[in-house]
């Protein structure tokens, strides 16, 4: 018979691991009910938050007045849906089947005989470790009192209301300080008790035997003790004897310790959790942001970047491994992961694979610049990597490392101080044209699929009469070849300079155009409505 | 014929002098100790020691006589508003341009006397910025106006007499006639500032502006001596 059953058992565990439908369930409920990244557990969050707030509007309403009905079939739905989380979660919290596989596993291997008893109480042992779990106690509780005939349990139906621990993350912080620092509040605890326990002990004797006395059991002892050493202080009990009276001094003044104790306790918790709080505030920001930037390393050129893309208003995230840059950032209002941007697991974090779009390596080191780029470039094998080369030998192993785009801060600026040099007006008029500190602009508008710019001549266009300048067309399109003149390659590409009127324009043709911003948005979108023209 | 004399050593100054040395500009070094002077000379450029804080050995080198441009590129701040002072107060009419490492040193070395300031970090910036918003058009400057391909941008200066004088903007039609793009005009009455060739059609030149036109070296060389002409 126990053969029987263990092969049965055996059976239905390899029968649950092969199946897909199975998994498929349990990743379902995964993500409906553990998954904080899950877009459902959210809605399902919010949904529970609802019950029991309703719930337990429904009780308090219930107080004074008979229930109705409607309102037992209500309360019943509730506490069905709130058993079949409890049993959906117990569920959820291991893969019983992957221990009795393994037991199994194990057992062929040492060549010894299978117990079933012995599974099943691993797989039991497992799930009771869930339901001692805290949250698992507080969910059975907030389900058990809902049995009418356990009338005292009543009181226990304010359990719905720490059912509420589970859907907000500020308070799980709450209890995570608690359980981190629980060594600490457990020496409190001892201590507290050791001033109860003498305090109402002491009260008692002298108390109990003066006349008037309010003191008549240990319970009213330590009822007082509680009350002054909370520095509450009600009152209705007062000590009448000078020994009862010096113990109340005491426990007063101890008191006034042990609370500020337990404030700078829990203060200092809170601190630890401060730095996590805040990259989890960082995290779950950038989870709301499809598209973004990772700047590693904030010194003067991270800083500059981030000024003209928070100008742009697009999304970015800095991390830096300095806390006086990392200070800075925050002052100014950035997105800031303090830690080592060389780290898979924070580049990993920062989403290298979920939503950046481009990772700037920016730091002043060249060694941790190519570092970075090669730890990006093996996480994402696609994302675009620009780097910063301080050194001209340094360029080829960026390039190596992974980069598409490599900034040589030192030759850019050769550039800018030779051309001014030479020609300084034309050079100021460029610079300020591509710094967009004027209207004009030189902008790249796409000849998109379907485009009405498709097939027309550059003549017929008549930028002029549209107030633009049309510097050139970029294009890797084979039709454009026969144009010879003033043609350029640039990497995979040509640029035509200057076209002919008759060039023919073709999709994926880039117009690089000049004008001020309005003619360009004009343009641009009057030539991307055509799309849907027939 | 330019002189040009750069102070400081550092990874810009030997950029900088070796992309000048193809405009055959007569470029010195100048540097704090032997040490500088020997490995730039070794790059193949005149170089020498002085003393920058001394007015003496500043003209020796020839600032206030024949230097037209120099570069201050010394790590600090102070020494680079130190030698714009005074080399402003020996040549008026000198070319300086700075580099700066604080950006709160741009005021002060303006307000010395400088003639254009240099942010490397600042222009590192707004280069990666660039690349990552409008990548095409960066490589395309990169590669024809500031690279290796012979795309060029150009002042041309509308002389006396000259044939283009009082001539509309838009009866110009670089394009078609030189080959050339018009990016704009800077007018010579008002100091520095550039219009857009497209939204000033009816003006006319005058004696002084300046055309600022995109094109071939041999192009632009084609279009100066055509605007030289005498009318």
């Amino acid at each position: 018979m126990d053969m029987m059953l263990a092969r049965l058992l055996v059976y239905c565990a390899y029968f649950l691991e092969s199946s897909r439908a199975y998994q498929n369930t349990k990743r379902f409920f995964y993500d409906l009910l553990e998954n904080t990244n899950s877009r459902m557990k959210a809605h399902f969050d919010m949904f529970m938050i609802c019950l029991v707030m309703f719930s337990v509007i429904l009780l308090i309403y219930e107080v004074d007045t008979p229930p109705t009905n409607l309102e037992i079939v209500f309360e019943r739905a509730i506490v069905l849906v709130f058993a079949l989380e409890y049993v959906l979660r117990g569920w959820l919290y291991n893969d019983s089947h992957k221990i009795i596989i393994e037991y199994h596993e194990q057992t062929q291997y040492l060549k010894i005989p299978f117990r079933f008893g012995k599974a099943m109480r691993m797989v039991i042992g497992r799930k009771i470790d869930y339901m001692l779990s805290p949250l698992a106690i507080i969910d059975l509780l907030a389900i058990l009192p809902s049995y009418r005939s356990l009338r005292i349990l009543r009181i226990f139906l304010i359990f719905r209301l720490f059912k509420l621990l589970r859907y907000f993350n500020s308070i799980k912080l709450f209890t995570e300080v608690l359980s981190s620092k629980r060594f600490e509040l457990f020496t409190l605890m001892i201590f507290l008790g050791f001033i109860v326990l003498i305090g109402s002990t002491a009260i008692y004797l002298f108390e109990k035997p003066t006349a008037n006395t309010q003191v008549n059991n240990l319970f009213d002892a330590a009822y007082f003790t509680i009350v002054t050493v909370s520095t509450v202080g009600y009152g209705d009990i007062t000590p009448h004897s000078t020994g009862g009276r010096l113990v109340a001094m005491m426990l007063i003044l101890s008191g006034l310790g042990v609370f500020s104790f337990l404030t700078s306790i829990l203060v200092s918790g809170f601190n630890d959790k401060m730095r996590s709080m805040q990259e989890n505030r960082t995290y779950t920001e950038l989870k709301r942001h499809a598209h973004f930037v990772i700047i590693c390393g904030f010194g003067r050129v991270g800083e500059h970047i981030a000024k003209l893309l928070a100008k742009d208003r697009k999304h970015f995230v800095v991390i830096d491994i300095d806390e006086k840059n990392v200070l800075e950032a925050k002052r100014l209002g950035y997105l800031v992961i303090h830690a080592d941007a060389s780290k898979n697991n924070v580049l990993l974090n920062a989403g290298i694979n979920n939503g950046a779009t481009s990772v700037l390596c920016t730091t002043g080191n060249d060694v941790i610049n190519v570092y970075i780029t090669l730890s990006s470039r093996y996480l994402n094998p696609t994302i675009r990597i620009i780097s910063r080369a301080n050194q001209p030998d340094n360029v080829k192993k960026l390039y190596q490392a992974g980069a598409n785009d490599i900034i040589q801060p030192f030759a850019i600026a050769a550039m800018v101080a030779a051309e001014y040099v030479g020609q300084p007006v034309a050079f100021e008029a460029i610079q300020g044209i591509l710094r967009k500190e004027k209207q004009l602009l030189m902008e790249a508008v796409a000849v998109l699929h379907g485009s009405a710019l498709i097939d027309k001549s550059i003549a017929a266009l008549d930028f002029e009469q549209r107030k633009l300048i049309l510097i050139g067309v970029i294009s890797s399109h084979a039709a454009h070849h026969r144009h010879r003149k003033n043609r350029y390659d640039v990497n995979d590409q040509q640029f035509y300079f200057n076209p002919d009127p008759h060039f023919i324009l073709q999709e994926g043709d880039l117009l690089v155009l000049m004008g001020r911003d309005v003619s360009i948005d004009h343009f641009r979108n009057q030539f991307k409505g055509s799309q849907r023209r027939p | 014929m330019k002189h040009i004399a750069v102070f400081g050593y550092s990874t810009l100054s030997i950029a900088v002098m070796t992309r000048l040395r193809d405009c055959h500009y007569q470029q010195i070094f100048i540097g704090q100790d032997e040490q500088q002077t020997a490995l730039m000379s070794a790059q193949g450029f005149i170089s020498q020691v002085i003393d920058f804080k001394n007015d003496d050995a500043l003209k020796e080198i020839g600032v206030g006589t024949y230097i037209n441009t120099i570069f201050c590129f010394f790590p600090t701040d102070s020494d680079n508003v130190f030698l714009t002072i005074s080399a402003r107060a020996l040549d008026p009419g000198l070319i300086i341009i700075a580099i700066v490492d604080d950006p709160e040193s741009a005021d002060k070395l303006l307000a010395a006397g400088a003639d254009k300031i240099i942010d490397p970090h600042e222009i590192c910036g707004r280069k990666a910025h660039d690349i990552l918003t409008r990548p095409e058009i960066s490589t395309i400057l990169d590669n024809t106006v500031f690279g290796q391909h012979d795309l060029n941008m150009a002042e041309v200066e509308i002389p006396p007499d000259s044939y283009f004088e009082d001539c509309l903007v838009c009866t110009l039609k670089l394009s078609e006639k030189h080959n050339l793009i018009l990016l704009g005009v800077v007018k010579s009455e008002l100091s520095g500032e550039l219009f857009l060739a497209i939204g000033e059609q009816a003006y006319s030149l005058a004696v002084g502006d300046v055309l600022v036109v995109l094109g071939t070296t041999a192009d632009i060389q084609a279009f100066k001596d055509e605007v030289g002409r005498v009318n």
